[in-house]
């Protein structure tokens, strides 16, 4: 039962972290304008960051040590800063995206001003940090991030040509930029930052240890398999319905539409339901994951399994990071304008998060028995690779094709 | 990392960014504003079908019909602003007219949600400005 309730920690990473307001925007987006030739991309950035967070949740529970405090050990000050500084800027960019996503939900169920429901999710989302515990605020929306499951029997009602979707999971070569840009996009999308910050750093918060090897792995391949089905089903269920109108979505309110098609208002209902807890949860792993970068390169205490009371400067910096996050998004920004500079943007910080993960999952005399096999070393350094390629074409992608536009 | 080829390829994207701005608008510039106005119009219809279907929430549509209304008045703006010649200048001048009826017709969709038979009227039209909107952005591009 204790195994079953761990998987939890997957589940929110997956729903409240893979499919956050980027994958939403960039799976619609990428469904819309380019339709199902871009699929591969997705199963592509699924294992990437199954690796990965499989790779960093065996390190936590032999060496008790998350992300980024790999990160200090094993770059030199200067550059260790540099990746601090660096991750903390993306995420706050994220935070402030998403919690501008929830206030444009919250209106579309009440109607009032988004401005004013961004300021009620900064309050929600402290009140959760503040009173809820860990294990809770897991629970509560990873499962209700699961209404977004609506998109997957969308997906199915709409009656897609199956043998053109499977066509899609196989990679082809195109000259056409905008289609490298979505495919770009979609494996960014699937590794950003923070989430293995998150995924690492809450490994700690779960006391995780070598007993739990089984759990990290289901966590990781369930949770984030489990969140590459639903990034398929946005994909497909938009090209259908928004590629097949001509739109080009532009907000969160064009991903929710995709559901009213097939089943109405209760379609509409459990989309803009799905999308507030994923979002949501994101909100608060953004949050966390700021926090944790900050105390983890600085030495200080850190964590929620403490009282947050107690750390003080842990929880300041908590605090600290939802307001700015507030205050970038009361400036009017569109979020999904943010969203997307903060995915591609995100990519040339990706190998300086990865490396030392990959460095300390292949070091014998750290990792006993549990360090890389054959199949984790190869996938970590193939994917590190493919990271350091994406590093250097997503900026170019990103001017060439106007922004995807 | 060397932060040199960072700093390099910012500095290529503001070049490269630097050089779009500034002068008479370009064909493909006035396309891709067309191909916004499109898209808007095409959500408008869907957002109104549900509306006239009685298969949404109210609540979405007049929210959603607001910020789609938003986006055609800012790109109405840009193109207002915008300086254009010759054969631009015309498709300009057509697209900021259609971006008008476009919003005229969210309008009504924000105005009243509940109007099932206003929502299919604003349906109607809202498609028609779409492939309007669609043809002119065909004939403006380069």
């Amino acid at each position: 039962m204790k195994g079953i309730l761990k998987i939890a920690l997957g589940v929110i990473a997956a729903i409240g972290g893979f499919v956050d307001i980027g994958d939403l925007v960039f799976n619609a987006q990428a469904g819309a304008s380019v339709g199902y030739s871009v699929l591969w991309a997705v199963p592509v950035g699924v294992l990437g960051i199954i690796v990965f967070a499989e790779m960093s949740g065996r390190i936590v529970a032999v060496t008790r040590k998350p992300n980024f405090v790999l990160v200090k050990e094993r770059y030199s000050e200067r550059l260790s800063l540099f990746t601090l500084v660096a991750s903390l800027v993306l995420t706050c960019l994220t935070l402030a995206a998403e919690l501008g996503g929830l206030g444009f939900v919250l209106n579309y169920f009440f109607d009032v001003s988004v401005g004013f429901f961004v300021l009620v999710a900064l309050l929600v989302a402290a009140a959760v940090i503040a009173f809820v515990p860990f294990g809770g605020i897991e629970r509560v929306f990873g499962y209700l991030g699961l209404a977004l499951l609506v998109y997957a029997a969308a997906a199915v009602k709409l009656d897609p040509s199956w043998s053109a979707v499977g066509q899609g999971f196989v990679p082809e070569v195109h000259g056409d930029a905008l289609h490298w840009y979505f495919v770009v996009g979609l494996i960014a999308a699937a590794l950003m930052p923070y989430e293995i910050y998150f995924y690492s750093s809450g490994a700690v918060e779960e006391r995780w240890d070598e007993r739990d090897m089984a759990v990290n792995r289901a966590n990781a391949i369930i949770g984030f398999g489990l969140g590459g089905l639903l990034s398929v089903a946005i994909l497909v269920s938009s090209a259908l319905v928004l590629g097949g109108a001509g739109v080009t979505p532009e907000s969160l309110g064009s991903v929710a539409l995709v559901t009213q098609v097939p089943y109405g208002e209760l379609g509409l209902l459990l989309a803009l339901v799905g999308i507030l807890f994923a979002v949501g949860g994101a909100t608060i792993d953004t949050a966390f994951s700021a926090a944790y970068n900050l105390a983890q390169h600085q030495g200080w205490r850190w964590g929620k399994r403490f009282q947050l009371v107690r750390e003080p400067r842990f929880t300041l910096s908590l605090a600290g990071f939802l307001l700015l996050g507030f205050a970038i998004a009361q400036t009017g920004v569109d979020p999904i304008e943010l969203t997307e500079y903060a995915v591609i943007f995100s990519i040339p910080v990706l190998p300086l998060t990865y490396l030392p993960i990959l460095l300390v999952g292949n070091d014998r005399e750290l990792m006993g028995r549990h360090v890389n096999g054959p199949i984790a070393r190869t996938l970590g350094w193939a994917y590190f690779a493919l990271i350091c390629v994406l590093a250097l074409a997503a900026p170019v992608l990103f001017v060439v094709t106007n922004g995807g536009s | 990392m060397s932060s040199r080829p960072v700093a390099l390829l910012a500095a290529l994207a503001l070049v490269v960014a630097a050089a779009g701005c500034g002068g008479p608008m370009r064909a493909d510039e006035l396309s891709r504003s067309i191909d916004t106005l499109a898209s808007a119009a095409a959500e408008g219809a869907l957002l109104a079908d549900g509306a006239a279907q009685d298969r949404t929430k109210a609540t979405f549509t007049r929210a959603h019909a607001r910020e789609l209304g938003e986006t055609v008045e800012h790109e109405a703006e840009k193109l207002s602003d915008a300086t254009a010649n010759g054969a631009v200048a015309t498709d300009k001048a057509d697209a900021v007219e259609l971006a008008d009826r476009i919003s005229q017709q969210l309008g009504q969709l924000q105005t009243a949600p509940d109007d099932r038979a206003g929502a299919r009227s604003a349906g109607d039209r809202l498609r028609a400005l779409a492939d309007e909107a669609t043809r002119l952005a065909e004939d403006a591009g380069p």
